[in-house]
């Protein structure tokens, strides 16, 4: 990055950082060094404190009990620690056209295995749901899991998850919530069972770290067992939470950069510069509807996430990539680790190239991209 | 085979001559040479070689025998290209043919430092074989950090060059050319053809110093550039008096820029059957000339942007200002550098 590039890849990973959380995690690695809960030392038993903190501000985030937040190295992992813990053989699924890699490639793996039944919920050209279609497809037969991400990272779209987490609700079903586009941009405590999410997209937290938060009935199998730090002695692995999810040396500067990005948010700066990156994405979105040889993917209705996905008339995705890249402009394209929902928004055959948005986007963004466009 | 090399009557008429002779025979019995690239120079140079008597040859391309090398590329026949077989081993079993006691290494693969390094025993000699001036480069910064002498070809019309860097004793490839400008500028084999007596006349002119470099006579070796045009009947050497350039990154401050590089500089695209080939930083190039070059091999371009693209070898390529090249349709990097090479080459 350069003083004039302009970084329109927020959705992918949020840059740049609030200070207070480079600042913590070079505090770590300068004055500190030891991991929460390795060893008596005061310096560590301090360090479980600031762990401690960050795993309240996520609980409050999500309306659940502290201890119930397992830290991960990223959604990816908390997502296959969610599926491969909680389907059993011959369960049902039910998941949508909008869902990330890392709950489709997942789910994939273990279709065959398990014999699971997966329906898939189409989107429509916004890449929005309708809650309609659960209702539907969970009258269909009993289900085990409702997978759904929040928002989709190609359009914005974000769903109504507590309208959807109310109808699993009613059909007993639970409702696994991937929350890696909303959480910290949108509420996304809704109700769901289990919610997922990354510390380094809208949660302004370094890359390496996500949780799986899960109600208090809620237990899925653990997959990975090793170093907890307690109960030492033993064999077997600690069944309580979150010890049961958080085998191996955790990640602690990520934890107390996370913690730091939190405890900005939360302190009142971050709503105007939000409001900042939905107007410069409006604008986008309205100067790309203004070029000739662009056709913009459809707004969704409500208030999506700053994110606007176009293609071009004459240019591949990739080859826009490529010209925005020359001119500075860092952004996204192709199919966005999302494989099933461009033949819903009509981008099946080179996927997107998507400009997103977030707090500190350069507000000259709109006119960087058009003349970058323009022929 | 060291010792009877010289009395083999199959090298009788080159040991017959004076400046070559016994001594000559031998020494070229037990040498060791490493050509890169087995293309249009390549072919000739090899079979000059392995006729003459070189003990080993080591050969690496990483391209498969097309149609269009037919013309000039003498080792192949149209089964090879029918099958696209790798130039490198269909090069070498067309020469164990002419010579079933020589020892042949046949690579199809990138020539690149890893490549270089793994080989283990340093050769006695580099080749020039290649068709893009990323690898004369890597070639020469390798020749003059190991003390090995190479000979650089290169022929593009009814053109060619040539020259033999002795390191140490003789200018570097970067004394005389510090730069390269893009083959997408200048005009490629692809681009604005190339006869093939152009090459034989350069291939020759390498083989010749290659037998007197491994014939054990270095001071027979040509100083300065040769200059020919087949066309125009025209042929000498220049700058003769040429020495190294004290000021020179390679040969004087002994800095080796080319084997830094990565070869790591193509990145497939997500979800795509494409790669995207970048250049050096700052690498700008002349997209009208590019075009210009295009429309005079009949080969039609579209400008759909501030790009050019256009279609070769089943392969859709976008070129842009900066130098970058989309290649749609492929998924080796291998064969995508390749293609950059020769119709691009800003790397």
């Amino acid at each position: 990055m350069t003083e004039r590039d302009v970084y329109l890849d927020f959705a992918a990973t949020s840059w740049p950082k609030p200070t207070p959380v480079l600042t913590a995690i070079q505090a770590w690695y300068q004055d500190v060094g030891v991991s929460a809960s390795r060893g008596d030392s005061m310096r560590s038993q301090e360090v479980a404190a600031g762990v401690q903190d960050t795993r309240r501000r996520l609980a409050r985030m999500c309306a659940m009990p502290p201890h119930r937040i397992a830290f991960t190295s990223g959604a990816t992992d908390a997502l296959n620690l969610a599926l491969r813990g909680l389907l059993r053989p011959g369960d049902r699924v039910v998941t949508t056209a909008t869902e990330h890699s890392s709950v489709v490639r997942p789910l994939t793996e273990l279709r065959d295995p398990l014999g699971l039944d997966v329906r898939i919920i189409p989107c429509d050209a916004s890449g929005s749901l309708d809650p309609a279609d659960f209702e539907r497809a969970l009258a269909e037969r009993p289900t085990r899991l409702v997978a759904l991400s929040h928002a989709s990272n190609v359009t914005g779209a974000v769903q109504d998850a507590a309208e959807i987490g109310r109808l699993a609700r009613n059909h007993g079903a639970l409702l696994l919530l991937d929350a890696s586009q909303t959480a910290g941009a949108r509420p996304i405590a809704v109700g769901a069972d289990l919610v997922v999410a990354s510390a380094h997209k809208a949660l302004l937290g370094p890359p390496g770290l996500g949780f799986l938060a899960a109600a208090m009935d809620v237990d899925p199998a653990p997959t990975r067992f090793g170093g907890t730090g307690s109960s030492t002695a033993l064999d077997r692995h600690p069944r309580d939470w979150p010890t049961a999810f958080e085998a191996g040396t955790p990640n602690t500067p990520a934890i107390l950069g996370l913690g730091a990005a939190l405890a900005w948010s939360e302190s009142g700066e971050r709503e105007a510069l939000d409001e900042t990156a939905a107007r410069v994405v409006r604008e986008l979105r309205g100067a790309l509807e203004q070029l000739g040889s662009v056709r913009v993917v459809a707004c969704p209705a409500g208030s999506p996430l700053p994110i606007v996905s176009f293609t071009h008339d004459a240019l591949d995705a990739a080859e826009v990539g490529v010209l925005l890249d020359e001119a500075g402009i860092i952004c996204r394209t192709g199919f966005h680790c999302a494989p099933w929902i461009h033949d819903a928004i009509g981008t099946a055959s080179g996927g997107t190239v998507r400009l997103s948005a977030g707090p500190w986007v350069a507000e000259d963004a709109p006119q960087r991209v058009v003349e970058a466009l323009a022929p | 085979m060291t010792d009877d090399a010289a009395s083999d009557p199959r090298y009788s008429r080159q040991v017959r001559f004076a400046g070559f002779g016994r001594e000559g025979q031998r020494r070229l019995a037990s040498a060791h040479a490493l050509l890169v690239g087995v293309g249009a120079l390549g072919t000739h140079l090899a079979s000059h070689l392995i006729r003459a008597g070189i003990g080993r040859l080591t050969l690496v391309d990483r391209d498969v025998v097309d149609a269009s090398n037919l013309q000039r590329q003498i080792l192949f026949d149209a089964e090879d290209a029918r099958l696209g077989r790798a130039k490198a081993s269909a090069a070498a079993s067309r020469l164990l043919a002419t010579r079933p006691d020589a020892t042949i290494d046949a690579h199809a693969a990138e020539f690149d430092v890893d490549f270089y390094e793994r080989l283990g025993a340093r050769p006695d000699l580099l080749l020039d074989g290649t068709d893009n001036f990323a690898t004369r480069y890597l070639i020469n910064d390798l020749a003059v950090r190991d003390g090995i002498p190479w000979v650089h070809g290169g022929a593009v019309g009814s053109t060619g060059t040539g020259m033999t860097v002795l390191p140490g004793e003789t200018p570097c490839l970067r004394c005389l050319m510090p730069s390269a400008p893009p083959t997408a500028e200048t005009g490629s084999c692809e681009t604005i053809g190339v006869l093939a007596p152009a090459v034989a006349h350069v291939a020759a002119f390498q083989a010749a110093e290659s037998l007197k470099i491994l014939g054990g006579r270095r001071e027979a070796v040509t100083r300065g550039i040769l200059h020919v045009d087949v066309w125009r009947g025209t042929h000498g050497i220049r700058m003769r008096d040429a020495r190294p350039d004290p000021t020179c990154t390679t040969c004087g401050k002994r800095e080796f820029p080319a084997i830094g590089v990565s070869s790591d500089d193509t990145v497939r695209l997500c979800g795509r059957d494409a790669i995207q080939v970048r250049p050096p930083a700052g690498t700008r190039l002349d997209l009208d000339a590019l075009a210009a070059r295009l429309a005079l091999a009949g080969i039609p371009c579209e400008r759909p942007g501030p790009v050019v693209r256009f279609e070769t070898e089943d392969c859709r390529i976008t070129v842009f200002a900066g130098g970058r090249a989309l290649l749609f349709g492929i998924d080796d990097p291998m064969r995508a550098r390749s293609l950059y090479d020769r119709w691009v080459g800003a790397r």
